[in-house]
């Protein structure tokens, strides 16, 4: 799959946030969007997942040729877009096993059931890999989840739910060392030839255990500068002071 | 108050609005007795007045008499201030007092009382701050009551103007520990756009006095208004507080503590009424009893339809010093619009064991033990008038209260 | 009262949701020819009194008992000076209030008359029987047409039988609490309720027995502008366990029905009694109920109540803590819908030290849905270590609907703990994208949100019970509704 941005723009009521972005993530590559904070990045993710706060001005967003502009949430969803969010809602009084299996039973076609057997031996296997107790299961989803929880909760998520194109909004905040190389365990357990990633992050840590094909630099809403790898260690030393000094000739 | 006029029975004879006021208050006056004698008294079966002693409400043979002292202290005042007794202003500045005076229904049970108060008020204090200026310190007003069956009606009208500050603090008082007197007071609070009003009402009638304290505060866009009301003295008082909240960014904290003993009672009842969306309430209410005192409180959060993105909250807490004393709780909440965040809790309970011994433990004996966590109980709430003097001139009532307690 | 605000009419919930978070009305929505062979006639006067007690062949006592009631009835004014205005839309002269077969209620379904039956069968009463139940009522419009309980049961002394057949063949345990838990004069609708009741249930739990499968009631209205009024009484002899489940429904016709319903419980020293109610009345029907239980010493009184139907709802169920260390609990759940009110609470009154009462009360208030809380709670003088905590949380799903909360706290004296907390809430719009973006459609979300909020209060009913909830408890389990 891979996902098209083109000259994008939105808002938020009459505030542009995103002012003529472009992105293009082919199938099977882990791209990296970082920037200093209020440059659009989480924005960004919002936009791609279809929230109503937004609005398109003008632009595309394509997956596969597919205008996902057009499609609800929920649909965008369905076509395979997930979005890790950087704050995850609650939703008290819903477990996790239940709100996972509403998801999985969504996608399949009316009148068709789950196989709840299957779906628990899937769901303790992808556990497993993360690390995370078995009694999380019947836990409200998110309810009093100290911050790693809620994390590792999206990552499995998205392990279960297969999607073909992923976004990490700033996952890496709020997680010590030993459940960011947990979340990166699943994250890299889900690479696929077939399957494209946008990691957003503001520090380059996250970066050290999940390895980017491609790192761009985003500023006031547009893409400013695009690298390799190497350039996330480059913004780690000396910070995003260049973007105010305009030396954005090479971007 | 130089005009004298022959005793009148509060509850019979037509009063008579000097003639040095204007005339549209007279004519107010003469309507507010006529709708005073058309209201019918409140019975048990008005639900504003469940839990309440209706006895209370008797006031067959009080006078209308000029024995009331109010004196006026005033810091230094920025100019274009106004701060008046009230008559003073009905007469140099009527328009202004006109445009404000008593606009509001009375909705919490006293309409009847408030519109006695309405024909009969004669002193009082006005208070307009004017765009933009700030008075630092608070204007002191000091009401003492005298004259055994003399009534009394002072009315407090405070206007800030857009982005305005002013506090008021509001003294009740007896001359004597004798005298039954009679206190309908109605205040007036009306914070414009971007302004900080704050009332600070503390009650320490002599204990064969009766009180109904009436409180209007209507709050503008992005304005802050803090109504706090001590209640120590008195044998019966009634106080009715609504806050409306009028304007988006509106703020009002609702505040009050009471501390009755012996047989006092303190009927309480109030309203925080959100008629604009974003708008946000906070009420705290305290109640210290002993002796076979009885304290009622019901509240309600309204929120208008429309209303949206509300946060209203209103808490109740009764501390229950002695086994005889009773506190009656009726938080309400009727909410009329969509993502509004509203809660309201009420407690009651005593000092427990542990803390007594914990106090003692520390080598505080148990009656000062008491009286100690007792007083920190009621800070919670003296605390958020956030105005120093006030705060210290509400402290010192509390002590005085505490120190009649054996 | 002077706090009332009006509402505009205001557009619908969009159809989808709508249907998502809806509860299964159409299942009762259906009715049979009439046929009665009594019939008291149109309107309230002391011949349709006299009339009942006839056809009933009442003992004396009973029928001075009626006329009292009606006395009563009478004579109290409705208490429209706290609830709402819509109980003067009652017109108690255009109202039915005894309508029969005459036939005695049958011990077996084969003989009872194929409309009812089937009736019942829609409503899946006979199954559950055989599925759980220890023994079954079934009252059709003022009588019951069947009733039945287990064999070994009735050896061991359970008296499960109606409350005409109760006070008169089991007169010497009936008589002396009938009517004392909740007296005639209690409220305008228990007078009503003391001068025309028929049918209902009379329980009898005999010292020491657990019962272990609950025992069930089902009230069924079949006849237009009709009022039904049963009368339960269950008494839980000492160290005796009952749960008994009610269920009602009622066919949607244009004009009001009526039901007003009084309940008694009775929990002798060390007894339990568990009273579990899903009212899913159509929207016709005013449902004006008081319930009220006395727990002697150590003895539990719990109600369990849920109310999905009809058009107003008056329920306040209560608890008498009247021996030392009784307990009272309240769990309750409301979903109020367009053109409904439910106006729901609890009552607790402690009456001896060391009681304690809980009481949760969730609400769901649905586009122009209106859900209440009233509470009462009283700890009088001279008791010690009395505790009360009541918890009532209400969710608003639509920017038109409505709740109120008013509680009423008495406490006297300090050796008590009470605490009330109350919330109001919406399913905020940040919880509906963070489900839709996993690919849950906004219908679906919705129900999961909503049988989130009150799924810890669903637990408590009995799984296999009602209809109605298992749907409620489906939209949960299975997500994707919509």
């Amino acid at each position: 799959m891979s996902l098209v941005i083109k000259d994008l723009h939105a808002n938020v009521e009459d505030t542009p946030i995103l002012k003529g972005l472009n992105l293009e993530i082919p199938k099977g590559e882990i791209h990296a969007i970082m920037g200093p904070n209020g440059s659009g990045k989480s924005t960004l993710s919002k936009v791609i997942a279809g929230h109503d706060d937004y609005t398109v001005q003008s632009g595309s967003v394509t997956m596969d040729g597919e205008d996902l502009l057009e499609l609800d949430v929920d649909e965008r969803s369905r076509e395979g877009v997930f979005l890790a969010f950087q704050y995850p809602a609650e939703v008290p009084g819903v477990s996790n096993a239940n709100f996972i299996r509403a998801a999985l039973q969504a996608r399949l076609p009316k009148g068709e059931e789950l196989d709840a057997v299957a779906y628990y031996k899937n769901l303790y296997s992808k556990m497993d890999v993360l690390d995370m107790d078995r009694k999380f299961t019947a836990r409200a989803v998110n309810e009093g989840f100290s911050g790693g929880e809620k994390k590792r909760n999206e990552i499995l998520q998205m392990m279960m739910l297969e999607p073909k194109f992923c976004i990490l909004d700033e996952t890496d905040s709020g997680l010590d060392i030993d459940a960011l190389k947990i979340v990166a365990k699943g994250v890299n357990a889900m690479r696929s030839p077939d399957r494209g990633f946008l990691i957003i992050t503001h520090y380059q840590r996250l970066l050290d255990y999940i390895q980017p094909d491609h790192v761009h630099v985003m500023s006031d809403g547009q893409i400013v500068k695009s690298g390799d790898k190497d350039l996330a260690l480059e913004l780690e030393e000396s910070g995003y002071d260049f973007l105010k000094e305009g030396e954005l000739a090479n971007a | 108050m130089s005009t004298t006029i022959a005793p009148m029975n509060i509850l019979e004879t037509q009063p008579q609005t000097p003639a040095a006021f204007p005339a549209w208050f007279s004519d107010l006056q003469q309507q507010a007795w006529q709708e005073f004698l058309t209201t019918p008294m409140p019975t048990r079966k008005d639900e504003v007045w469940r839990f309440g002693n209706l006895k209370q409400l008797n006031f067959e043979g009080y006078l209308d008499e000029e024995n009331t002292q109010t004196e006026i202290s005033t810091p230094d005042l920025p100019e274009g201030v106004i701060c008046l007794p009230l008559d003073q202003a009905l007469e140099s500045h009527g328009e202004l007092v006109k445009e404000h005076f008593m606009k509001r229904e009375t909705r919490l049970g006293s309409a009847k009382f408030a519109a006695l108060h309405k024909a009969r008020v004669k002193n009082g204090l006005f208070v307009f701050v004017p765009d933009g200026v700030r008075v630092e310190q608070p204007i002191e007003v000091r009401h003492v009551l005298a004259g055994d069956a003399s009534a009394s009606f002072p009315h407090t009208l405070i206007i800030t103007g857009k982005n305005a500050e002013v506090s008021v603090f509001d003294h009740f008082s007896s001359a004597n520990d004798d005298d039954a007197g009679l206190c309908v007071a109605v205040n007036d609070l009306i914070a414009g756009d971007g302004s900080k009003l704050t009332y600070c009402a503390v009650q320490e009638l002599n204990l064969t006095s009766r009180m109904i304290q009436v409180n209007a505060t209507t709050v503008g866009r992005d304005a802050h208004a803090v109504a706090f009301t001590l209640n120590t003295g008195c044998q019966w008082a009634r106080n009715e507080s609504i806050s409306r909240l009028d304007a988006e960014g509106a703020h009002s904290d609702m505040l009050s503590c009471s501390i009755p003993t012996g047989t006092q009672q303190y009927d309480q009842r109030t309203y925080q009424h959100h008629a604009a969306p974003h708008t946000n309430s906070d009420l705290l209410y305290k109640n210290t009893l002993f002796g076979t005192s009885k304290t009622i409180f019901s509240g309600l959060i309204l929120v208008d339809q429309g209303a949206h993105y509300t946060d209203a909250y209103q808490t109740c807490r009764n501390l229950m010093m002695e086994d005889t004393a009773e506190a009656n709780s009726m938080p309400g909440l009727e909410i009329n619009a969509d993502q509004v965040k509203c809660s309201h809790g009420s407690t009651s309970a005593s000092i427990s064991d542990e803390e007594i011994f914990y106090l003692r433990a520390r080598g505080i004996a148990p009656r000062q033990a008491r009286r100690l966590i007792a007083n920190g109980f009621s800070v919670e709430a003296v605390e958020r008038i956030r105005q120093e003097r006030l705060e210290e001139l509400v402290l010192a009532a509390i002590d005085r209260k505490f120190s009649t307690i054996s | 009262m002077s706090y009332e605000t009006t509402v505009d009419p205001v557009d619908a919930i969009d159809a989808e949701t709508q249907v998502a978070i809806d509860v299964d009305r159409a299942k009762g929505d259906f009715h049979f020819p009439e046929k009665h062979k009594f019939d008291a006639g149109v309107g309230l006067s002391s011949d349709t009194v006299d009339y009942i007690s006839n056809v009933k062949d009442d003992p004396d006592w009973v029928r001075a008992f009626r006329h009292k009631g009606l006395e009563t009835f009478l004579n109290k004014p409705m208490p429209t000076n706290w609830a709402t205005k819509d109980l003067d839309n009652i017109h108690f002269d255009e109202i039915r209030y005894y309508l029969a077969d005459g036939q005695k209620p049958k011990r077996s379904w084969d003989e009872v008359p194929p409309e009812v039956l089937e009736t019942f069968e829609r409503l899946g009463v006979p199954e559950q029987e055989r599925a759980f139940l220890a023994g079954v009522e079934a009252q059709y419009d003022s009588e019951a047409a069947y009733s039945n309980v287990k064999e070994e049961l009735e050896k061991d002394g359970v008296i499960f039988v109606n409350s005409t057949e109760g006070l008169k063949e089991h007169e010497e345990i009936f008589r002396p609490w009938f009517g004392k838990v909740i007296p005639t004069g209690d409220n305008k609708f228990s007078a009503l309720n003391s001068a025309v009741f028929s049918g209902g249930s009379f329980i009898y739990i005999p010292k020491g027995l657990k019962v272990k499968h609950p025992l069930q009631a089902y009230f069924r209205i079949n006849s237009e502008n009709f009022g039904q009024f049963e009368r339960t009484l269950i008494i839980a002899d000492e160290g005796a366990e009952v749960m008994y489940m009610e269920g009602c429904t009622a066919p949607k016709f244009e004009s009001t029905t009526l039901h007003s319903a009084v309940v008694e419980l009775v929990a002798m020293k060390g007894a339990k009694i568990q009273y579990v109610t899903v009212q899913n009345w159509s929207s016709n029907v005013f449902n004006l109920v008081t319930k009220r239980g006395i727990a002697h010493e150590d003895a539990e009184v719990r109600w369990i109540d849920c109310n999905i139907g009809s058009r107003l709802t008056m329920k306040y169920p209560g608890v008498v803590m009247k021996g030392e260390r009784a307990r009272g609990e309240v769990i309750s759940i409301a979903l109020a819908n367009n053109g409904q009110h439910q106006d729901t609470g609890a009552k607790m009154i402690h009456a001896a030290n060391h009681t304690t009462s809980n009481v949760v009360s969730k609400s769901i208030s649905v586009g122009e849905g209106r859900a209440t809380y009233r509470g009462q709670v009283t700890i009088p003088k001279h008791l010690k270590g009395c505790k009360n905590n009541t918890e009532c949380d209400a969710l608003m799903i639509n920017a038109n609907s409505k709740t109120d909360t008013y509680p009423a706290i008495t406490v006297r004296g300090n050796q008590h703990v009470t605490q009330h907390e109350a919330s109001v809430s919406q399913v905020s719009e940040e919880m509906l994208f963070y489900m839709q973006q996993r690919g849950i459609s906004e219908a679906a979300a919705m129900s999961l949100a909503v049988n989130g909020f009150i799924n810890d209060l669903v637990s408590e009913f009995p799984m296999e019970y009602s209809v109605e909830l298992k749907r409620l408890i489906e939209l949960e389990m299975e997500g994707s509704v919509g």
